[in-house]
């Protein structure tokens, strides 16, 4: 059979602000009826102009694009191509065009003159298989992001196209409608052959692919099965491509056991391969106990790291509290909603709090109620030793030691100059032109932007990235005492978040408070000093990130993921190969735990580790 | 209660389900009836007659099942601008009245009842568009009511109005006002938290005014023209190329009791106007 999609040195340049930019610069490739192909690559490695190839909303400067024998060249065939190549973008907000679910979804069908019975008999069929047909009276904007999005994949499913495209179509989702997405993606390709691109940045979501692709500087770098692309993990930094954890523990452990499989993609195979490798190793006891005392170092090192961290002086009053806050939406008409109903956070001077909860779970309103945007309907809230409900308190003051930064805080920038953006703030209150200009510079190179390179640079100039670093820094210049951020790195790519992760890190250096709300466990295990869980608008955990995530099953069971660490963890203590007291939640506790195990049951140390290396 | 939350009161085309017989009309005969109700209200002088239509309104919100008092609380906001436009009618309109009797004069003032008569009339009739619009919206959605217009609108197509364009753009418009309402919120949020305050500024000043909501203006409207370029490309990808060669998802049809409701409406029309209703003039 025909490959579906043929493409043949693809190059595509545009103008940008004067300059020619070439986005692709030569691309070859073929894919068959029925792959599961995924994109990956940094922000501007030209994934995304790659996608838009394919259903010839952008046209090649130079080279073929042919779908199912279609050149996308041809305008002709218009309608054939954009019904065979069905796609799905980032904000599924900006997809929906009715006020209905179901006349949504009729929309592409509509578009190709498909009769009425026809559509309808399509709308429920591709509402069915995305798992949303009892929605299909409700109006898009009371649905989740996750539901959202489903509902624009039923919308190009109603074409029965033969090849879904998924641009970043999960980016701006929370990890539960994430899954959603996934799981429909996956389905569809697998029960009814639908063929999925899906260009992401999530490495988790390449694993389910057939084949994984990455670009780089419009260009194929790397192509491959995700088993063998996910060994190279060197390759992949290079790249400035995150590298899953739990690939880079199976090649740590293969470095120190070689009969340890280094190309393990999900902690169930990881935990797998650890049962298989203490069942096979269960024999001779001598080993077992020469490669003990070899590993005994080690072990109290780790134990150290087990031992869950001192709780902080809670003599001093804290910097912030929420004490059994209830906030209601709407209050007093008939559609009064309750938004969250027993919130209870602690932040101590000098500490890094993460907050995490699905979406819709009442965090972003708990921490509304820090700066006094939102008012406690019972309940109280303590901020700096006032309690915000005195009338006499001054809230501008209490916003300016509060700093609170929105989910895509970007999304408010205003002034033509990045200078004056950041500068709105002091000079609300009303400072000094010259102290203004100091706390603009002061802010600007907290978060890595030089200010005489940056600060008459055209803000809406500026990348995604800087933009983001951009608003940010507006808080900043307020000088607060405690930096409350909402999801700081949602929808940045991987080179981008490091970035801005690391100095809103160096923030907390200078003595920031920081409480962090985030969807991203590997990044709140690694950083947080305690952990407050929000479900149903209650705090339902709290504690260190060990014990936070030694409740692994809980997290689940309210719709959150634990750490891949602690899955892995999870799945060796339910065959009692770990104690189940065991905290573990970043690689290093994982690598040193199974190590440890594997020792204990007589793995085969790499011969050259084998003496010194192993510490 | 909270400062910021006045923009989720955006009550536009708020439709309330009770599936109620008035819901299951056509929307076509729920705009045709509504066209000749108004017709109805302006072609007679009596407010004994615009009173019965303002009672028999209030049945039909009876009828589908919505409490009479939520129809007029929506009313409310409108209330200021009715008492003006009867305190207007009442200063500088008596000079025109034709009645003898004089009630009360001072300058050009002139109370007569013929002039009491005409400012209830002008407030009765005001109340009576308010309440259907609100009627219409409260029993129909947004999206019927588009469709609606759509098929009663559509020989105009042939004449060259772009009327299947015009109603999926307001389509879209609705689709869009909760989003963007949620947006401006999060921007008000923000630019506060920012230190950013909006309103304080004298009344006196509008250039203060505008300038002090530019933080709030300037990112709704990137972000709007941001979102626009977006859908255009998701409706592009979604194969829209315009009406041609379009078929309608939505089926709108007539049953007995929609044709029953047109012809009421009709009669009723014609019964106010034709009948001599006793008035002042």
């Amino acid at each position: 059979m025909a490959p579906i999609i043929r493409i043949e040195d693809l190059h595509y340049t545009y103008q940008h602000e004067g300059g020619a930019v070439q986005a692709l610069r030569g691309i070859d490739l073929t894919i068959e009826q029925g792959e599961y192909v995924v994109l990956l690559g940094h922000n501007g490695s030209g994934k995304s102009t790659l996608a838009k190839h394919l259903n010839a909303l952008l046209l090649p400067t130079q080279g073929d694009v042919w779908i199912n024998g279609w050149n996308t060249k041809e305008r002709r065939h218009l309608r054939e191509i954009r019904s065979t190549v069905g796609m799905v973008f980032q904000q599924p907000d900006n997809q929906i065009v009715a006020t209905i679910v179901e006349e949504d979804v009729a929309f592409g069908p509509e578009n190709l003159g498909v009769e009425r019975q026809e559509i309808q008999r399509r709308v429920e069929w591709s509402l069915a298989r995305v798992d949303m047909l009892p929605f299909r009276h409700r109006a898009p904007h009371l649905l989740s992001g996750g539901q959202k999005q489903r509902i624009c994949i039923a919308g190009v499913l109603a074409m029965q196209p033969s090849v879904l495209v998924l641009d970043e179509a999960t980016a701006m989702l929370d990890p539960l409608g994430r899954q959603e997405v996934l799981e429909v993606a996956r389905r569809l390709n697998q029960e009814e052959g639908v063929t999925i691109v899906a260009v992401t940045h999530f490495m988790r979501e390449a694993i389910e692919a057939d084949r994984v692709i990455v670009l780089h500087e419009g260009k194929i770098a790397l192509q491959g099965p995700p088993r063998a692309i996910f060994q190279q993990l060197d390759q992949l930094r290079a790249l400035s491509l995150d590298v899953p954890h739990v690939s880079e523990l199976a090649q740590a452990l293969h470095r120190r056991f070689p009969a340890f499989p280094p190309d393990l993609l999900t902690p169930q195979e990881i935990a797998a391969a650890v049962i298989a490798c203490c069942h096979e190793n269960r024999a001779s006891p001598q080993r077992r106990k020469e490669q003990r005392n070899e590993g005994r170092n080690e072990r109290k090192g780790t134990e150290d790291d087990f031992a869950p961290s001192a709780p902080r002086s809670s003599s001093r009053a804290p910097l912030l509290s929420l004490r059994r806050v209830a906030h209601y939406y709407m209050r007093g008409t008939p559609l009064e909603v309750k938004a969250i109903e027993d919130i209870n956070i602690e932040v101590q001077r000098g500490e890094i709090i993460g907050v995490i909860g699905h979406t819709g779970s009442g965090k972003s309103t708990a921490i509304q109620h820090f700066n006094g945007l939102l008012k406690a309907h019972e309940g109280e809230v303590w901020v700096l030793g006032q309690n915000l409900a005195d009338p006499n308190v001054d809230l501008r003051a209490v916003r300016r030691a509060v700093g609170l930064v929105f989910q895509t805080p970007e999304a408010q920038l205003f002034e033509q100059y990045v200078g004056d953006d950041i500068a709105y703030g002091p000079r609300k209150q009303g400072l000094e032109a010259e102290e203004v200009r100091a706390r603009v510079r002061r802010a600007m190179e907290a978060v890595g932007l030089p200010f005489e390179e940056f600060k008459d640079r055209i803000t809406f100039g500026l990348s995604g990235g800087q933009m983001r670093r951009v608003a940010i820094a507006g808080v900043l210049a307020l000088e607060p005492q405690v930096l409350v951020l909402d999801e700081p790195t949602a929808g940045l790519d991987p080179q981008a978040r490091r970035q801005l992760m690391r100095h809103i890190l160096d923030l907390h250096k200078q003595g920031v408070t920081l409480v962090i709300i985030s969807h991203n466990m590997e990044e709140l295990a690694e950083i947080c000093d305690r952990i407050y869980v929000i479900a149903e608008g209650r705090t339902v955990m709290a504690g260190t990130p060990a014990e936070v995530f030694s409740r692994a099953s809980e997290l689940r069971a309210i719709g959150l993921d634990a750490p891949d660490m602690t899955q892995v963890a999870e799945a060796l203590k339910a065959q009692g190969l770990l104690p189940p007291d065991a905290v573990i939640y970043t690689l290093e506790q994982a690598e040193a735990a199974i190590a440890e195990l594997l020792l204990a049951r007589g793995a085969v140390l790499a011969e050259t580790a084998a003496g010194g290396q192993a510490r | 209660m909270s400062e910021f939350e006045y923009l989720r009161n955006v009550t536009v085309g708020q439709y309330i389900p009770t599936e109620s017989i008035v819901h299951r009309l056509d929307p076509r005969t729920k705009l045709l009836a509504a066209l000749f109700v108004a017709l109805a209200a302006t072609s007679t002088r009596s407010v004994l007659a615009t009173l019965l239509l303002v009672a028999l309104l209030m049945g039909v919100t009876r009828l589908a099942r919505i409490e009479v008092r939520y129809v007029l609380r929506g009313l409310l906001p409108a209330a200021p601008f009715i008492v003006v436009l009867m305190l207007m009618q009442l200063l500088f309109q008596g000079r025109f009245s034709v009645c003898e009797t004089v009630y009360w004069e001072w300058g050009f003032v002139r109370i007569t009842p013929c002039l009491i008569e005409l400012v209830i009339l002008g407030a009765l009739r005001l109340v009576i568009f308010l309440f259907l619009v609100s009627l219409l919206t409260l029993t129909t959605t947004a999206s019927h009511i588009m469709h609606g217009i759509e098929t009663l609108l559509a020989p105009l197509q042939r004449i060259g109005l772009p009327v299947h364009e015009f109603a999926l753009a307001n389509i879209i418009a609705l689709r869009f006002i909760p989003t963007i309402a949620e947006e401006m919120e999060r921007i008000a949020k923000a630019q506060a938290s920012r230190g950013g305050d909006f309103g304080g500024e004298p009344w006196w000043r509008p250039d203060r005014m505008a300038r002090a909501r530019l933080p709030l203006i300037v990112p709704l409207f990137v972000n709007t023209l941001r979102r626009a370029e977006e859908l255009i490309v998701a409706m592009e990808a979604r194969c829209y190329l315009g009406r041609k060669g379009r078929t309608k998802f939505v089926d709108l049809h007539f049953t007995g009791l929609d044709w029953v409701v047109i012809a009421l409406s009709i009669l009723l029309w014609v019964v106010l106007w034709r009948t001599p209703w006793p008035t002042f003039t």
